[in-house]
């Protein structure tokens, strides 16, 4: 298949009278992995939010796999095409289990089999999330929960993968686990697109970067290029190469 | 020792029936996130598909259930699409209230049909006296008792272990994330809305034949209390809702039997009151509105 | 021609409508919609009723009693709920009207079902137009002033609000308190006119009625609701050959006036922001 797997053009989302993007322009090759970097505010969870059709776009064209436009189409209709969302804070089911939020992610599937298999493969990737399977997803930790939101969004194996902000909140240490992660399972064909602040990190793992500022796209280019550019340095790498 | 014993279970005996109500409506509560204040009135109609199916078809008990259930679980289905999906995303009390004009409707609407007064009731079971160690219970109580924990044990199953159920709850939490993972939030608003009125259904059948009498107006009775278990418990768990009917029951049991009857319906409201001026999300904590 | 036999009591009862609807807007514009004001003013019939029937009190001290009896129901009210959401505080308004129609269904004394009757008719058309004009003036005097405003900010924007130092706490009691003054006013007055109180009128049902005045008639000013306070006062009595079915159409009325306009008839900011929506489409979380 040729082409881009997700195609933004000309996307302007206003909430009332505010505009939060303006006319952003990004794709996302087969294969890929694509940053999108800007403060808070910036309107990066918009974008992500207008691609799942959790927000309604003023104007704009949201294509996938080329031909379909996602703007007609509802939240989990755009879910069944193979997009799988990482929100931002996991944003996990609190009140249901591990194993059940796993489930949660294969709820597209009618297939229970297929399904059960999926989550066992990845208890296995996930030891730590095994040991915890009957707990309430509220109780782990902060690691923890994004190694569920993760394998939540795994187990419909999508195409795209869209996650906001993985690093939020978490220790170093566990940052460095998940940029790994996000590495290891793109390496198995999933694309990524990643909205995040945390750009050292992310630049590091991506083929091409965004930035994003007042919901305009003001940078874009491969990863490595955007990392070494002024504005870039200053902002979010502290000031140094 | 033993009237205690027997008071309290008499308590739990209504109670049961509140919880069956007060579930229904705190599921179409946290998962529409409106207020149907037609339920209790579906309740009501429940009693009468069933009344009217004992005397139209057949006077044997799991017939004039299902016939209950089944008028209620249409009626819901019908002020879903009608009433309540038109409205999604306005603010709630639009639903409140329009659903509060259905209220109306029906129960005059009823009221033209049937009366205003209480009917006669096919009362479906034998009456026999069931002894449990000292205590002396009607097998009509009993099975009412056995009914409506039949469908409380359903409910919770199919919130616990089924695929639906799940994402019911998760609709509960989350809406926003259970549709991105592939949840279509209408149809199982729905399908819980259906479900709650044909558990309001059995529930009227049950209360019917026990007391042999049906009324228009039942549904306020149930109505109120059920609302005021919802805001008490909470309604972030299924268990505290159940907990909570029940203990109400069980605390108006005592408080007609020990104090005065004429307190009993005034329990409800100071329990209410107490608990939300403590603890404004219900004693089991409530999803953020 | 229809006579003067049958205007009087529908102006009356407009007018007194117009007397509640205006302490329903008072409260109203702190944000805090309350869905107990039949009962109030139940309670405000009652009182009066008691005083005037049983101890023989003159008129006007029974009325002002009633009234200050509605001023503590509703700083109680107000102080309950100060804890609670917007959506929460509606409801629990909700429970205490019916909670409080049940305890008087249960009292004897206040003849328990049946209501208490017996009542004096003290109320006069004089009364009822003196009554009203001191009901506007008071709303419209309270929407023009300091307290009024800080009323407005402490709906709209709490926190802004408070940060200019804004007790939202005391704003919130004393515009209960006052416009339930009002109302309890209001139902004294009815009590002498229709000549008993029963448990019946404290419901939801009759509560819902004053709302949809605020409803129908807008709260951007007080002319809207008492405007609609009249207008919808006089229709059912104008309806009212359609005998058994009246209620039936109303509530059918009801049900098709808001799928008609599901966003109500005013700007929503008005009677406190839809903070509920449905799921989809909307920000959780």
């Amino acid at each position: 298949m040729t082409g881009p797997l997700l195609t933004v053009s000309n996307l302007s989302v206003r909430y009332g009278a505010v505009p939060a993007v303006a006319d952003a322009n990004l794709t996302v090759e087969q294969g890929e992995i694509r940053v999108i970097l800007g403060a808070n505010g910036a309107g990066k969870t918009t974008i992500i939010k207008s691609i799942l059709g959790l927000q309604k776009a003023t104007q704009g064209s949201i294509r996938f796999d080329g031909a379909q436009e996602l703007r007609s189409l509802r939240p989990h209709q755009i879910h069944q095409l193979g997009i799988a969302w990482v929100p931002e804070g996991r944003q996990l089911f609190n009140t249901l289990s591990v194993l059940d939020n796993l489930r949660m992610g294969g709820f597209a599937s009618t297939d229970r089999a297929t399904t059960e298999r999926r989550i066992a493969t990845m208890l296995e990737r996930f030891p730590r999330l095994a040991e915890r399977r009957h707990q309430l997803a509220g109780s782990l930790s902060g690691g923890e929960q994004q190694m569920v939101a993760i394998a939540r969004a795994l187990v419909s194996q999508p195409r795209l993968l869209l996650m906001d902000e993985p690093s939020l909140g978490l220790a170093p240490m566990v940052v460095r686990d998940v940029f790994a992660l996000v590495r290891e399972f793109n390496a198995s064909g999933i694309s990524v697109l990643m909205v995040e602040q945390n750009a050292r990190q992310a630049l590091a793992i991506a083929h091409w970067a965004y930035l994003l500022e007042t919901g305009r796209v003001v940078e874009s280019g491969p990863a490595a290029k955007v990392a070494a550019k002024d504005n870039v340095k200053e902002i979010f790498l502290g000031g140094h190469a | 020792m033993i009237l205690l014993l027997q008071q309290i279970l008499n308590g739990l005996i209504i109670g049961s029936t509140y919880a069956v109500v007060a579930v229904g409506f705190s599921l179409v509560f946290t998962v529409l996130r409106v207020i149907n204040f037609a339920h209790p009135d579906i309740f009501m109609l429940g009693m009468f598909a069933g009344l009217w199916g004992a005397h139209l078809v057949s006077s044997n008990i799991v017939v004039v259930l299902l016939l209950g259930a089944a008028g209620a679980g249409l009626f819901g289905l019908v002020l879903e699409q009608v009433v309540i999906r038109p409205l999604r995303g306005r603010d709630v009390l639009m639903t409140l209230i329009a659903t509060l004009g259905v209220a109306i409707m029906l129960e005059n609407g009823m009221a033209l049909i049937e009366g205003p007064d209480p009917v006669a009731y096919p009362t479906l079971l034998p009456q026999a006296p069931v002894h449990l160690g000292g205590i002396a219970i009607g097998s009509r109580q009993l099975a009412n008792f056995a009914l409506s924990l039949l469908v409380l044990g359903f409910a919770s199953w199919y919130v616990r272990a089924t695929r639906y159920g799940r994402a019911t709850r998760a609709i509960a939490e989350r809406p926003d994330v259970a549709a991105a993972f592939g949840v279509n939030v209408d149809v199982i608003a729905r399908i819980t809305v259906v479900l709650a009125s044909m558990m309001a259904g059995v529930a009227a059948v049950s209360v019917g034949a026990l007391y042999g009498s049906a009324w228009v107006f039942v549904g306020t009775l149930y109505g109120l209390k059920a609302f005021i278990v919802m805001l008490v418990a909470g309604n972030r768990y299924f268990e505290g809702v159940v907990a909570v009917a029940l203990g109400l029951g069980v605390v108006e049991a005592l408080v007609t039997g020990y104090i005065s009857s004429s307190l009993t319906d005034a329990v409800a409201f100071c329990l209410l009151i107490l608990v939300l001026y403590f603890r404004p999300d219900g004693l089991f904590g409530s999803y953020a509105i | 021609m229809v006579s003067w036999g049958f205007w009087q009591p529908v102006i009356i009862f407009s007018l007194l409508n117009v007397v509640i609807t205006s302490g329903l807007y008072i409260t109203a514009l702190s944000g805090q919609l309350s869905m107990a004001t039949a009962a109030l003013a139940a309670i405000g019939g009652y009182a009066s009723a008691v005083l005037t029937t049983n101890f023989d009190w003159p008129f006007l001290p029974a009325i002002l009693v009633a009234c200050a009896l509605g001023a503590g129901c509703g700083a109680l009210l107000a102080l309950l709920t100060i804890r609670m959401r917007d959506f929460i505080l509606k409801l629990t308004t909700l429970a205490f009207g019916e909670a409080i129609g049940v305890i008087a269904f249960n009292i004897p004394y206040l003849g328990g079902a049946n209501g208490f009757s017996g009542i004096p008719l003290y109320t006069t058309m004089p009364d009822v137009v003196i009554a009203t004009a001191i009901a506007i003036y008071v709303a419209w005097c309270f929407d023009r002033s300091r307290l009024g405003f800080a009323a407005r900010a402490v709906r709209d924007d709490p926190v802004a609000a408070a940060a200019t130092g804004i007790s939202i706490a005391q704003v919130r009691i004393i515009t209960f308190a006052l416009g339930t003054v009002l109302v309890a006013g209001g139902g004294a007055l009815s009590a002498h006119y229709v000549l008993f109180v029963t448990p019946s009128q404290m419901g939801f049902y009759f509560s819902l009625t004053y709302i949809i005045f605020l409803l129908c008639g807008g709260m951007q000013a007080l002319w809207g609701p008492l405007l609609a306070a009249m207008l919808l006062t006089a229709a059912p009595e104008v309806l009212r050959f359609t005998a058994e079915f009246r209620l039936i159409l109303y509530g059918g009325i009801i049900v098709l006036v808001v799928l008609w306009r599901p966003n109500g008839l005013l700007p929503r900011r008005a009677i406190g922001a839809p903070i509920m929506q449905t799921p989809i489409g909307s920000r959780h979380e």
